[in-house]
């Protein structure tokens, strides 16, 4: 019996299009309440599916009859099985080919701003709650922190008909594989990073933006400034452009601020936040677009589908960024990071130094699970 | 440990070591004891939910260079 299915690409423009769905997500509950699908439109229920396995009816009253079904499991096979069960019963399911593996390695493209001198889009990881961007100006690309699937850039740069450029990391991942040194190589473009993330000489050519504060690229001025910006890692650096657009790294959410901890040296690194908040973005107007590296929450995507905030706004929402006093400050930050790590953190860093590498197969098993570098409830 | 049934469920991906588990439990009488060998991680977690639902009792487990085994006494 052949089941209905749709591709993990399919589900991402369902829902762009804002259609309703009901997700039945038939892994064990840990897994689901880990790490699940997750949108403004989706309304989602956990069975696992073992518990199909003694009693065919134990979902029924709990699944809607008039609505299209999406079952989905780790890696595809448990949510056909489901799907196949409820078909014979008569509801329309359908089964997410690939499961939440192949969610993880979806890309969703969200216009930001277009003016005469640039275009900038923030891409979206959305399993990975994983942000990067691309600016476009006068047939030459930037890509911000790039994820490891550069083949997508490459095809948006492609369709943009724009050469890439200038590829910059706004500091060493620990979340997700970079693309960064692998997109520079594959574009002949210039890889930056700063040095001290990466600790020790890579096996890749990178610029360092210690000695880089200034970049253009673009016929037209396009000032790409980075800022020190230390406090998730020490390295970290956020990118202002055009003085309107601040790509803020993993140090400053929509929702809350980049947490310190995952060097062992949580209250040191917190202390530099502390500076980064009150010295380094004190400085910049309450209208400019902050833009994150990662979400952790839906409440955090606007409107227009845009994860970003107004400065202002941020800075009158975040109680640690309201708390100038800096002992107050450090305790609260270090505090609410002593939660999980991100998966696998350990080893991913290893590989974006280029200390280690790996094959697609354990790159995609790295990556797998829930985003966690945020500092979460202190919004 | 000794089993009163062995279920081989090697080289088979979800859900099929827990649909072969269910099979083979179902052979049982109460409190025979029931052997599952799987080699797909994402089994483990799920045969332990799936276990702790139907009330069975899970005797001992173990991993051997990637070779899950379960012992599982069926329920009374």
């Amino acid at each position: 019996m052949t089941v209905n299915h749709l591709s993990a690409e399919q589900l991402r423009d369902k829902m762009n299009k804002g259609e309703s769905l009901f997700i039945l997500d038939v892994r064990n509950e840990g897994d689901y309440s880990d790490w699940k699908i997750e949108g403004k439109t989706i309304e989602s229920l956990n069975i696992p599916y073992f518990e199909f396995l003694d009693d065919e009816d134990v979902a029924d009253g709990r699944l809607p009859k008039d609505k299209e079904i999406v079952t989905v499991c780790a890696k595809g096979g448990s949510s056909r099985f489901v799907a196949e069960i409820l078909d014979g019963k008569g509801f329309r399911a359908t089964s997410l080919d690939g499961g939440m593996k192949a969610w993880s390695l979806v890309y969703n493209t969200v216009p930001v701003d277009e003016e005469n001198q640039l275009k900038l889009y923030q891409i979206n990881r959305m399993a990975k709650g994983c942000l990067s961007y691309m600016i476009f100006s006068r047939g030459e690309a930037a890509v911000v922190d790039p994820g490891r699937h550069i083949d997508f850039y490459m095809e948006l740069a492609a369709r943009e008909g724009a050469k890439i450029t200038h590829i910059l990391d706004s500091h060493l991942h620990a979340d997700h594989i970079s693309g960064g040194p692998a997109l520079a190589e594959k574009t002949g473009s210039a890889y930056y990073i700063t040095t001290s993330d990466l600790q020790g000489t890579p096996p890749f050519a990178y610029r360092p933006l210690e000695e880089n504060k200034h970049i253009r690229f673009g016929d037209v001025e396009v000032e790409v400034l980075a800022l020190q910006t230390p406090g998730h890692t020490p390295g970290s650096v956020s990118f202002f452009i055009n003085k309107r657009f601040l790509l803020s790294g993993d140090t400053l959410f929509v929702g809350g601020l980049g947490r310190p901890d995952l060097g062992g040296k949580a209250r040191e690194w917190a202390e530099m936040l502390y500076d980064t908040v009150f010295n380094q973005l004190n400085d910049l107007a309450d209208d400019v677009l902050v833009l994150p590296a990662h979400f952790a929450d839906l409440s955090e995507v606007n409107e227009k589908g845009i994860v970003g905030e107004g400065l202002g706004t941020i800075r009158r929402n975040n109680k640690a960024m309201q708390t100038t006093e800096k002992a107050a400050f450090t305790d609260m930050v270090a505090g609410a990071a002593s939660t999980q790590t991100p998966p696998n953190y350990e080893a991913i860093i290893a590989i974006n130094r280029g200390e280690k590498s790996v094959g697609e197969e354990e790159a995609t098993e790295l990556e797998i699970g829930p985003n966690r570098c945020a500092v979460h409830h202190h919004g | 440990m000794k089993a009163d049934l062995t279920v081989d469920a090697k080289g088979l991906s979800c859900p099929m070591p827990i649909v072969r588990a269910k099979k083979g439990i179902d052979q049982l009488n109460a409190g025979e004891v029931m052997e599952l060998i799987t080699t797909d991680p994402g089994s483990v977690k799920d045969f332990q939910g799936w276990v702790k639902q139907t009330n069975h009792e899970l005797l001992e487990h173990r991993e051997e260079g990637g070779v899950y085994t379960f012992y599982v006494k069926k329920a009374e």
